[in-house]
């Protein structure tokens, strides 16, 4: 990769991610003074990604010196969380999925939305154990809840639900049976979580000073969220696998065929299930062994070719034709004839 | 010194037409001055893959057979349209495909020794390298004469029993008229066939050289009889069997 191409864009779109901090600066999370609702924490990470981990890292990096800056927190005050933000787009990127760096799987992309979760935390974590070491401006315990909470929850979740829906028309998410299954299930678990989580953070917004709805319960649905967001996810992807991998099963066992390999043995567990998928492979089992058996049948067939004929019945269709006058005549000026022909 | 190529086969639906009208495209193609003529009087068919259509051609060989008009008259040029530099000539003398033509012939035959005196003229005044005869499935007289003139007799089959038996009252009929050469040419053969097998059982059976193994390809029956198949797909595997087939009828 040229590494005048990674620096360009990596500062390129750190300029974007910059402006686009400060201007989300103003949209506070409740109860969260430093920390913003920032959907553009997909940037870093789809660069990391789709260009280099480095480019990615530069985003995070010159993005947030940017974002600090302009909104006057002082461009190195919080020097530890420019390096954070450089993580997130640097480990996701550092993760390859499959080596073929398109994400057309549902490993591939149970990969990618773990990567970014885990890319959020590790982030988050580096940037708190850089301030206990050096800088010390946070408090705890209440740093953790107006602080590193908020930061890893609003990365982790904008990161899931925004870097899947980048990459789509960037086509490093390949739209295949198993991707699309992953998308609906994902898309429907992300609305289901937030739009609840929503729902109690809109209830409490005008009171969130009133007893009944303590910052501890904003909290807990914060983490709820992200808690079931992660579990749903993982149950999503098995639920797929259970699904696609027998696809994929068939398939492979579908070209075996077709190169005459007839042993479809291996397919055994998928013709156990007694669904649909089952049946299909008992089919395309039985189906091998029927053209086996055919293919079988004729090569034997072909190994017996003889050539079987009944010589009494040709001597007496040639004698037919060689004692008719005509052709006692014929075979007499046949070779004058020949010679007159040319 | 033109040679005259007889190609026949037992039954009809060998692809006996469709092989001799590839092979004499191939020739014409190398240069050659080809000539087919139609003597399946009864059931005329080459015409088709040549796309000439029949209300152009004012004689075809029943009117020279009745004496109606010249052999010369009879024949058409259907050359493959390729090379313009190239001296390779084909010609056509088709049969008439008019159902009263056709009837005459099955009820009053005629005299076959005009055919042969009508190939003799083809070849000096067209004048020819080859002169192919696709003849009549069967062994009429038009069929034996065909044969007692050719310097090689082309015998199509399919490997199936029915043609086998045929194949091999035509191999001694063949003998009888001491054909200078005798050529098997396998066709429609199913691809789980071992090639090699088939030839040598075939050409150990009859004593007849085998040219040509060709199997049943799907473009062929596609193009069924609207074209020429070594014209439309040179490259094709079959076009390149074929042309290994007129290389041996060339040797």
């Amino acid at each position: 990769m040229d590494a005048r191409r990674i620096i360009l864009t990596g500062c390129g779109w750190g300029a974007v991610f910059g402006i686009l901090n400060c201007a989300s600066n103003v949209f506070l999370l409740p109860s969260a003074p430093f920390i913003s609702l920032r959907p553009q924490i997909a940037l870093p990470m789809v660069v990391g990604i789709t260009v280099h981990p480095v480019a990615g890292f530069l985003v995070g990096f010159v993005g947030n010196i940017i974002g600090d800056g302009l909104s006057g927190f002082g461009l190195w005050k919080f020097w530890n969380w420019h390096l954070a933000n450089g993580l997130m787009g640097f480990l996701p990127g550092l993760v390859r999925y499959g080596g073929s760096n398109r994400i057309s799987t549902v490993r591939d992309f149970g990969v990618l939305e773990m990567s970014v979760v885990l890319a959020s935390g590790a982030s988050v974590a580096f940037a708190v154990l850089l301030d206990v070491l050096f800088l010390e401006f946070m408090r705890f315990p209440s740093s953790f809840h107006s602080w590193i909470l908020p930061a890893f929850l609003t990365d982790a979740v904008n990161g899931f639900v925004l870097v899947p829906v980048l990459l789509l028309p960037a086509g490093r998410l390949l739209i295949t049976l198993e991707t699309r299954t992953i998308l609906l299930i994902t898309a429907l678990l992300v609305v289901a979580v937030l739009s609840t989580a929503g729902a109690i953070t809109w209830s409490v917004w005008d009171d969130l000073s009133s007893p009944a709805a303590t910052i501890e319960n904003f909290y807990i649905a914060g983490i709820v969220s992200v808690i079931l967001l992660v579990l749903g996810f993982i149950a999503a992807l098995g639920f797929v696998r259970k699904i696609t991998d027998p696809i994929g099963e068939l398939t492979r066992a579908a070209e075996a065929v077709e190169n005459g390999d007839y042993d479809l043995g291996h397919l055994g567990h998928v013709s156990a299930r007694q669904d649909e998928l089952g049946r299909l492979s008992r089919v395309l089992q039985g189906m091998a062994g029927q053209v086996r058996k055919r293919e079988e049948a004729l090569r034997s067939q072909v190994q017996e070719l003889r050539i079987r004929i009944d010589p009494q019945r040709r001597e007496r269709e040639v004698a037919a034709i060689v004692e008719t006058d005509y052709f006692q005549q014929l075979k007499k000026k046949a070779k004058e004839l020949r010679q007159g022909m040319s | 010194m033109a040679k005259i190529v007889a190609v026949h086969s037992f039954r009809g639906g060998t692809g006996k037409s469709n092989t001799t009208a590839n092979l004499a495209c191939l020739l014409a193609q190398k240069g050659h001055r080809v000539g087919i003529i139609d003597t399946d009087i009864q059931s005329p068919g080459i015409h088709v893959l040549f796309s000439l259509d029949p209300n152009d051609c004012p004689c075809a060989l029943n009117d020279y057979l009745w004496g109606r008009c010249e052999i010369s008259q009879t024949a058409y040029e259907v050359t493959p349209t390729a090379d313009p530099a190239s001296s390779g000539k084909l010609f056509l003398i088709p049969s008439s495909i008019r159902t009263g033509d056709i009837a005459r012939v099955i009820h009053y035959g005629y005299d076959v020794n005009l055919l042969k005196e009508g190939c003799q003229r083809l070849i000096r005044e067209l004048p020819l390298d080859y002169l192919f005869i696709d003849t009549h499935p069967g062994l009429n007289e038009e069929t034996l004469l065909s044969i007692a003139i050719a310097d090689m007799l082309l015998i199509i089959l399919r490997p199936d029993h029915q043609d086998y038996q045929g194949t091999a009252v035509t191999v001694e009929v063949g003998r009888h008229l001491e054909v200078p050469r005798m050529s098997l040419l396998l066709n429609k053969v199913p691809a789980c066939f071992s090639r090699e097998a088939l030839t040598d059982q075939v050409a150990h059976t009859y004593g007849c050289e085998v040219v040509g193994v060709l199997p049943h390809a799907e473009e062929m029956m596609t193009l069924a009889s609207s074209g020429i198949f070594v014209v439309r797909y040179p490259d094709h595997h079959v076009s390149r069997e074929l042309r290994t087939v007129t290389a041996m009828i060339e040797a």
